[in-house]
């Protein structure tokens, strides 16, 4: 309960915070758009080759076990299909946009709190949670969905290409949509939404809380990466739990 | 930034005022605590308009603390701070932030923004309270010239030297004319030389002005008239109205 | 184009020589690890995180068969999410997740640490009394922290599939006994070798990767945050590129 609270507390008091700041001072739209950027750039060769790897590696431990037991591996495809668009993809997206945005976030943040400047930026009239942490979490709201996006076409694509090319077994099975439905998409986008606003929250609650010196910067950005993880495993679990429960 | 923030206050080139009458700042019982470490422990001072005080005191031992209290950008944990007669904490944040305005500070790690220019450091006070480009980078030219930075315009401040740092800093912190004029630690790490020079222009661009320096102890360089020691959060006394 | 390539590719040059450095004088200095530093490394990597990995273990193990137990009931193998659940498990989600979660914990920390030693000159310092930084900083931290990923895979795992079980029991009805049953049957302690030895190499990959990145840090405060980011992301990076490496090698060798 405790842990609940401490991963999830900051981040629910400085999300009232911004949204208070976006009704006060709006948002930049152009500093919005250098995050989208920034997020882009900076996750997107990572989700890319780190979901195509994953897709790689699950066909290759269902293959070894579907020729233990059923003999023939295509079966599985428009299942495995479904769980990667609902399940899978959304959560490793997740967690490596959690590393990855968080990471960056909570070291620039935490640099400049200890550099004093969130506090030169208050007196140069400029409001800190509106010119830093607004854009990024709107930014990373529309960022996540569109990673996710791409994570789930990368590992989709490479799962087809290692069974076709490496098992010799017919890959389009693994990108057989037949057992989809609206359902599966609402739930992953859910997902990608969820930890969209949770993770710079996150990131922004540590680093702007960082005082004294470089050392704080490193509990900093260390705190920040942990929190985000687990945050969204757990934001990942509950809003699976909550679709079963729903029965969609 | 957007527009809510723009169409508050405009700068004048008369110095910003508190709130139009007295700009006496006081301090009633403030303490501060960060988790368990307490910062600051129930600090009374009253700061008349235009008066020129040294505050003295070990590292860690509030000076910093207390000069964010005074410019609202620490809140105490109990206990008020006041410009003129308002409690800060009563203030909107709409309302403190055109009330900072009145407030000028160099801060001891000068706080750059190392992504802008010196001149575009220099220029954001003004800038960002809707005072149009044009004038706003001819009033920041005005300041570096003051400060002896013209050369400087369009360097990154990551390329200045400890003192050059400090005088962009100055600059930023007069800019947009504050009435108060707070310096953390101006001459940390700086050699003597520098360290006179930059007195000097503190004493200069201070006239008229309330100026507070936080100091670890009192030098020749900045006389000032009255001296408040601080030792662990704690104000002890003042030492000589000479 | 071929700018930025070549720039890239000098990046990823500079950046394997450097994990070979470390490695190689790592290996050196092995006989020589200077036990009280190794003792803390482990302490304070493997020891401190253990809440952290149960946390993630709780968290793994029920979201394993929450995603996976339903398609076990909609093919009517309701009987076999004690394989299936485990075998995912231990073979894919469990070493890949804790993974990811102690490249945040372990790696930005270890990266942090040694690059605020850089940066204070303090192994610049070691090296002017004629002490060898890597056996006494480096070396140990690299050992402990693969030791303590290991030790924390070895009991995640256990906490991960007690809660496969829970929750299977909770969401699909599932006796334990069944669950048990079928993870008896249909798993090998090869399953579980291959799970660790991915989690040791996980470990020492955070490990090596953290320890480039913290002794790269160049310049206060912005240097310490950069070191720890990049060591988070690039422990990122190599966690998957490993596990594609060593997947088709450990299914051949354990199946």
């Amino acid at each position: 309960m405790s842990a609940l609270l401490r991963i999830f507390g900051a981040p629910a008091i400085l999300f009232v915070r911004t949204l208070a700041a976006i009704r006060r001072d709006g948002v930049n739209p152009r500093a919005t758009m250098v995050q989208v950027v920034e997020m882009g750039s900076k996750s997107s060769l990572l989700i890319l080759s780190g979901l195509a790897f994953f897709g790689a590696v699950m066909v290759t431990i269902a293959w070894a076990q579907a020729r233990k037991y059923t003999g023939n591996i295509t079966v599985v495809g428009p299942a495995y299909f479904e769980l990667m668009v609902r399940e899978f993809a959304p959560l490793l997206v997740a967690v490596l946009a959690a590393s990855r945005v968080g990471a960056s976030t909570s070291a620039e943040l935490a640099a400049m709190s200890v550099n004093e400047q969130l506090e030169a930026l208050e007196l140069c009239a400029a409001d800190p949670v509106s010119e830093l942490v607004s854009p990024r979490l709107l930014a990373s709201i529309i960022s996540l969905p569109a990673l996710m996006v791409i994570g789930t076409i990368a590992a989709t694509t490479s799962a087809s290409l290692v069974v076709t090319f490496a098992f010799g077994a017919d890959g389009s099975a693994f990108t057989d949509a037949r057992l989809l439905d609206p359902a599966d998409i609402v739930c992953a986008l859910v997902k990608a939404v969820c930890c969209g606003v949770f993770i710079p929250l996150a990131a922004a609650a540590r680093g702007l809380k960082a005082k004294g010196g470089a050392p704080a910067v490193g509990e900093a950005v260390t705190a920040a990466v942990v929190d985000a993880t687990m945050g969204c495993l757990l934001i990942d679990f509950v809003v699976a739990a909550a679709f079963l429960l729903i029965g969609v | 930034m957007s527009a809510g923030a723009a169409s508050i206050g405009v700068a004048s080139s008369q110095p910003s005022r508190l709130d139009g009458s007295a700009a006496r700042l006081s301090c009633e019982r403030v303490t501060v605590r960060f988790g368990p470490v307490v910062a600051l422990h129930e600090v009374t001072v009253t700061i008349e308009p235009g008066a020129q005080v040294l505050v003295t005191g070990q590292a860690a031992s509030g000076k910093t603390t207390w000069l964010k209290c005074l410019a609202g950008l620490q809140r105490p944990t109990s206990g008020q701070v006041r410009w003129g007669a308002d409690d800060v904490a009563t203030l909107t944040v709409e309302e403190r932030r055109r009330r900072q305005s009145a407030f000028g500070m160099v801060f001891q790690s000068d706080a750059l923004f190392d992504s802008l220019t010196v001149l575009d450091n220099v220029m954001l006070p003004l800038t960002r309270r809707g005072v149009p480009r044009g004038e706003a980078q001819e009033r920041a030219s005005g300041v570096l010239r003051r400060v002896g930075l013209e050369a400087a315009h369009h360097k990154r401040p990551e390329s200045l030297s400890g003192g050059m740092k400090k005088r962009a800093g100055v600059a930023r912190a007069i800019v947009a004319q504050p009435s108060v004029l707070l310096a953390d630690d101006p001459f940390a790490g700086l050699d003597p030389d520098t360290e006179r020079s930059i007195a000097e222009l503190l004493l200069e661009v201070s006239a008229g002005r309330t100026l507070v320096a936080a100091l670890p102890d009192p030098v020749a360089s900045l006389p000032l008239p009255r001296v408040l020691r601080f030792e662990h959060g704690r104000l002890l006394d003042e030492a000589g109205l000479r | 184009m071929i700018r930025a390539l070549g720039a890239f590719g000098l990046s990823v040059a500079r950046l394997t020589g450097a994990l070979a450095l470390v490695l190689g004088r790592t290996a050196l200095s092995l006989p020589s690890l200077d036990r009280r530093e190794l003792m803390r490394s482990v302490v304070i990597f493997g020891f401190r995180s253990l809440p952290l990995a149960l946390m993630a273990a709780m968290l793994i193990g029920s979201t394993v068969v929450l995603q996976a137990g339903v398609y076990a009931v909609k093919f009517g193998a309701r009987l076999y999410t004690g394989w299936a659940a485990g075998y995912a498990l231990t073979r894919e989600f469990g070493p890949l997740l804790l993974g990811l979660v102690m490249a945040a914990r372990i790696g930005a920390r270890n990266a942090a640490e040694l690059a605020l030693l850089n940066i204070n000159g303090q192994i610049e310092g070691l090296r002017g009394i004629s002490l060898d930084p890597f056996r006494l900083l480096v070396a140990p931290r690299v050992v402990g922290s693969a030791i303590a990923i290991t030790s924390l895979g070895s009991v995640t795992f256990l906490v991960a599939v007690c809660f496969e079980a829970i929750s299977s029991y909770y969401s699909l009805g599932l006796p334990l006994r069944v669950f048990f049953n079928a993870f008896d049957e249909m798993l090998r302690v090869g399953d579980l070798i291959g799970g660790l030895a991915k989690t040791l190499a996980f470990g020492l990959a955070i490990a090596l990767v953290s320890t480039v990145a913290g002794l790269r840090a160049r310049g206060g405060a912005v240097g310490v945050g950069q070191a720890s980011a990049s060591a988070v992301v690039l422990s990122c990076a190599a966690i998957f590129s490993l596990d594609l490496l060593l997947t088709p090698f450990l299914t051949r060798l354990f199946s």
